[in-house]
């Protein structure tokens, strides 16, 4: 009796080899995914050290910006920064200029057109802040601006991301039409991804949903 | 047949909340996310998973990993594994009376043997109580690092002949973590384990979408402080830029054959979609609107791509042919923002994210019906991606200001939050059933 049922579980156990051939191929996926983690930890020490470069390239991006900005006040300096990386070209606007769009309470130190949920329409209050940096622009039309559209995060990212990219669309148009040359002013959406105000509620939204004007020299 | 009924018995509602990390605490290894089952269909099937004999002289309890993929699906209901000492590993050595008494009617059983090579034979069976038989056996010869996924197979195995559908224990999921300006692409299995990230960057990454094989993921990087597409190799690790064009590039979608791939370019001016090579090359316009039209995804038979447009005013879901005939045909209609389609894999239906009264969350709609089915209630929900079996749909959430995971059966009944240790986790995507799993279909 005992024999008998070594027997039958002998077959079934065969039978579930015998069946394991189509299975066959999973060894070999798994095969594929270990090949993959074993890399990927061998790699773990280069991107340590990627990242270890990486938070130094940001250490000494930080250093040379404050180096810019201290420089920036006396007004003596240059500064061209390739466009390549996002940031502003063009040269630093100089004196008056620049006393101005650091001049608190002036309508140049206002950096931000704000709109409302899911709109790229410029607000009647903003419209002065765009008439004065398309003057400011014309009057020093070898000075290049970026102009950075933002969203709040609920919804879609990628929604967001292309509504973004209209907001900082709808202030170029705006400042072209005053006469600023279209070359003078770079778009770039952030989406919802670079928030100001974090919490979920309107008035961290309205903080976020903007187009953020930037000068060269000035943080990104 | 046995497939429906079994559905129907679950899917009805159930408001029990449980904690399953609990169950997979004993595990030795690093547990990155846990995951709160909050519903279950009331009529799950019931199965009693005993422990396997030789299993604790591994790192990896199979019997724990199986079960707790099991109760994660919200289909079964576990059983207790009973006072018998020592656990059956053979047949034979099971008590039938006893476990009939105990009310159980389906059992796992198995054991897990060292082989000389340092290789691991694990073996299981499932067996009916009832006509003292079994169902059926598998054995599997594997290493030490293929026990996790083994278990994954044994749980996908059980699921595929008790509930007749396709089991997605053993697939892969993608998501973006954020924690101290630090952003992660991280791949895991499908219940959060084994995650490791695959980029790390200080600027965002957004979008992560895998090619239809599972060996490559596109995605939206904002390292070089613009969106630009990405296509990382997860076999070799390597990486190449798709489309780094003037202005913004992203929402990258695989077209089904893994060659071409839709995007989303301003270089034109607004957002458009466009179609390119999987190596960059071959690009050419898709949509040609002065509007927003982005977002955009095949249909599982590579014949249609759906994607959200403004054209119409509000964000709204509409639907192209792939080769570009044809006009775009409007695919919702309710309320003034509906975003991020996705096909179903079956092609029949899509999910979406709906907004209702200031509330953002996933919506259901079968292609060519009006019938709108809420299927969450998070509020703040965004990015759905369905599992290959279209059974589930994962998708991020936000709870009290952080950003968690959640998951929701495609009728809405089974819910779950998955939540990193730290930090913000989002932007998830559910990769494919491996090849010769798909083969299998």
């Amino acid at each position: 009796m005992r024999k008998i049922l070594f027997a039958a579980v002998l077959s079934m156990l065969l039978g579930a080899c015998a069946s394991q051939g189509q299975k066959g191929a999973d060894i070999e996926q798994r095969d594929l995914f270990d090949q993959q983690k074993a890399q990927q930890s061998s790699q773990d020490s280069a991107r340590q050290a990627q990242i270890a470069k990486e938070q130094e390239e940001l250490k000494r991006q930080l250093e040379e910006q404050q180096r810019r900005q201290q420089g920036a006040g006396q007004g003596d300096q240059a500064i061209v920064r390739p466009l390549s990386d996002g940031s502003v070209g063009g040269s630093q606007l100089k004196g008056d200029a620049w006393t101005q769009l650091k001049e608190p309470g002036s309508t140049l130190a206002k950096r931000s057109v704000y709109y409302d949920y899911d709109s790229y329409s410029i607000k009647e209050e903003f419209v002065p802040v765009i008439d004065a940096h398309a003057k400011l622009l014309m009057q020093h039309t070898d000075t290049k601006i970026a102009v950075q559209g933002n969203c709040d995060d609920r919804g879609s990212r990628e929604y967001n991301l292309a509504l973004g990219q209209r907001r900082a669309d709808s202030v170029k148009r705006a400042m072209v039409l005053l006469g600023v040359g279209d070359k003078q002013i770079e778009t770039v959406s952030f989406g919802a991804e670079k928030p100001v105000a974090m919490g979920q509620d309107e008035e961290s939204w309205a903080k976020n949903r903007r187009s953020d004007i930037v000068y060269p020299g000035e943080p990104k | 047949m046995t497939r429906k009924t079994s559905f129907l018995q679950w899917v009805a509602a159930c408001s029990a909340a449980f904690l399953l990390s609990g169950l997979v605490s004993g595990t030795v290894s690093a547990q990155p996310l846990a995951i709160e089952i909050i519903g279950g269909g009331a009529n799950q099937i019931p199965i009693t998973v005993l422990p396997f004999v030789g299993e604790e002289r591994f790192p990896q309890r199979i019997s724990q990993i199986v079960s707790a993929d099991l109760q994660r699906s919200g289909m079964f209901k576990l059983g207790a594994i009973g006072s018998v000492r020592p656990f059956p590993a053979e047949p034979i050595e099971i008590n039938y009376r006893y476990w009939k008494n105990e009310g159980a009617e389906t059992l796992v059983i198995g054991s897990v043997i060292e082989k000389s090579d340092g290789r691991a034979e694990v073996r299981f069976r499932m067996m009916d109580v009832t006509k003292q038989s079994q169902i059926f056996g598998y054995s599997y010869l594997v290493s030490a690092q293929q026990l996790r996924l083994t278990a994954h197979r044994i749980a996908d195995t059980i699921y595929e002949k008790l509930t007749g559908d396709v089991g997605v224990f053993a697939t892969k999921i993608c998501y973006v973590t954020k924690s101290d300006a630090r952003f992660e692409l991280q791949v895991s299995d499908a219940d959060g384990f084994n995650a490791d990230f695959i980029l790390a960057h200080k600027e965002p990454i957004i979008s992560p979408q895998w090619s239809p094989d599972g060996t490559r993921i596109a995605y939206v990087s904002f390292e070089r402080r613009k969106p630009i597409v990405f296509i990382h190799n997860l076999v070799d690790g390597t990486r190449s830029v798709l489309a780094n064009f003037e202005g913004s590039n992203s929402a990258p979608a695989w077209a089904p054959d893994g060659k071409r791939l839709a995007v989303v370019l301003t270089k034109d001016g607004t957002s458009n979609i466009y179609m390119i090579n999987a190596d960059g090359s071959g690009l050419s316009r898709f949509t040609n609107t002065q509007h927003i039209d982005t977002e955009p995804n095949f249909s599982p038979d590579g014949k249609y791509v759906l994607f959200t447009s403004d054209r119409a005013g509000s964000p709204q879901i509409y639907r192209m042919r792939a080769d570009g005939e044809g006009d775009a045909e409007r695919m919702t209609y309710e309320g003034n923002y509906n975003v991020t389609p996705r096909h179903s894999p079956d092609g029949k239906s899509f999910i979406f994210i709906h907004r209702n009264e200031g509330r953002f969350n996933v919506a259901s709609k079968e292609i060519g019906s009006p019938q709108v089915q809420i299927l969450t209630s998070g509020g703040l929900d965004q990015s759905p991606t369905y599992a290959p079996n279209g059974r589930m749909v994962l998708y991020a959430s936000e709870v009290k200001s952080r950003g968690i995971l959640a998951a929701v059966s495609s009728d809405g009944r089974i819910k779950q939050r998955i939540t990193a240790q730290s930090g913000d986790i989002r932007e998830p995507a559910w990769g494919p059933l491996s090849n010769n799993r798909r083969k299998e279909q």
